[in-house]
């Protein structure tokens, strides 16, 4: 097997070198449009990750840029942000990525023994 | 840090992003630093976020970017050399001169050698010998 080579079978895994913010970004957005605070709040709870407002931002730009997450009209001062088609499709192949990945890693503890 | 001081805080470090991102996030961005200072989360680990933020947003290469990047490299390059030519340049001289100096100012002597100020004679024998004195020769 050649190093930094995948089986791509349901398309490319885009969010495998965005960073676990925006990660974790698209699965709050997956539960429905969010703005800055709120995303904030929502992927404490989720994931117990308390994401700076600086690396908040990055990663929004980060995805929005990727096409994966889109900017809604501003309500007051801050901008509700909502995953696109292209970023939920994103979201599934890298989920199901990881979900492979986990069952790999399980086979081989129980096989190990440890 | 009072609230009042902890939001200036915020609002000074976010003018170290770009202009472009400060038009499109800057209100927002200085409204949840305002309420996450309220939730009790410190000023300085926001700010601190913040700036790292606009580090990231400023190194971040964009298409339009890319001639000033390219120019601000060349710049903080050519301020490195000279910065480093100056520093090398006044301990050069400094380096060459000073063996001329110490040779001038003490020739070299052939002959016995000069009595050794600090060598205390015991029965006939100096305790202390010092390179000059067990060689004969002062450079």
């Amino acid at each position: 097997m050649a190093v930094g080579r995948r089986d791509d079978r349901a398309g490319p895994d885009v969010l495998r070198r965005v960073g676990e913010a925006s990660v974790l970004l698209l699965i709050s957005l997956a539960g429905g449009p969010k703005h800055g605070y709120a995303l904030i709040r929502d992927i404490k709870e989720l994931a117990g990750v308390e994401l700076g407002p600086g690396t908040l931002y990055g990663a929004l730009d980060r995805l929005e840029r990727l096409g994966l997450i889109e900017s809604l009209p501003a309500d007051d001062r801050r901008h509700p942000y909502r995953i696109t088609a292209p970023g939920a499709a994103a979201l599934r192949v890298h989920l199901d990525s990881l979900e492979r990945l986990s069952a790999a890693g399980r086979l081989r503890l129980q096989l190990g023994g440890t | 840090m009072d609230e009042p001081r902890a939001i200036r805080l915020v609002e000074t470090v976010l003018r170290c992003y770009p202009a472009r991102w400060r038009l499109r996030h800057g209100d927002e961005a200085a409204e949840l630093a305002a309420l996450l200072i309220r939730d009790g989360t410190p000023a300085g680990s926001i700010a601190w976020s913040y700036l790292a933020g606009a580090a990231r947003e400023w190194l971040t290469p964009r298409p339009g970017r890319r001639l000033r990047t390219v120019a601000c490299a060349l710049l903080v390059a050519a301020c490195s050399l000279g910065v480093s030519a100056g520093l090398l340049a006044p301990a050069a001289p400094a380096r060459a001169a000073s063996p001329g100096r110490a040779r001038a100012s003490a020739p070299c002597r052939p002959g016995p050698p000069a009595p050794v100020p600090g060598v205390i004679p015991a029965m006939g024998h100096p305790q202390v010998i010092s390179w000059e004195a067990r060689h004969g020769r002062s450079c």
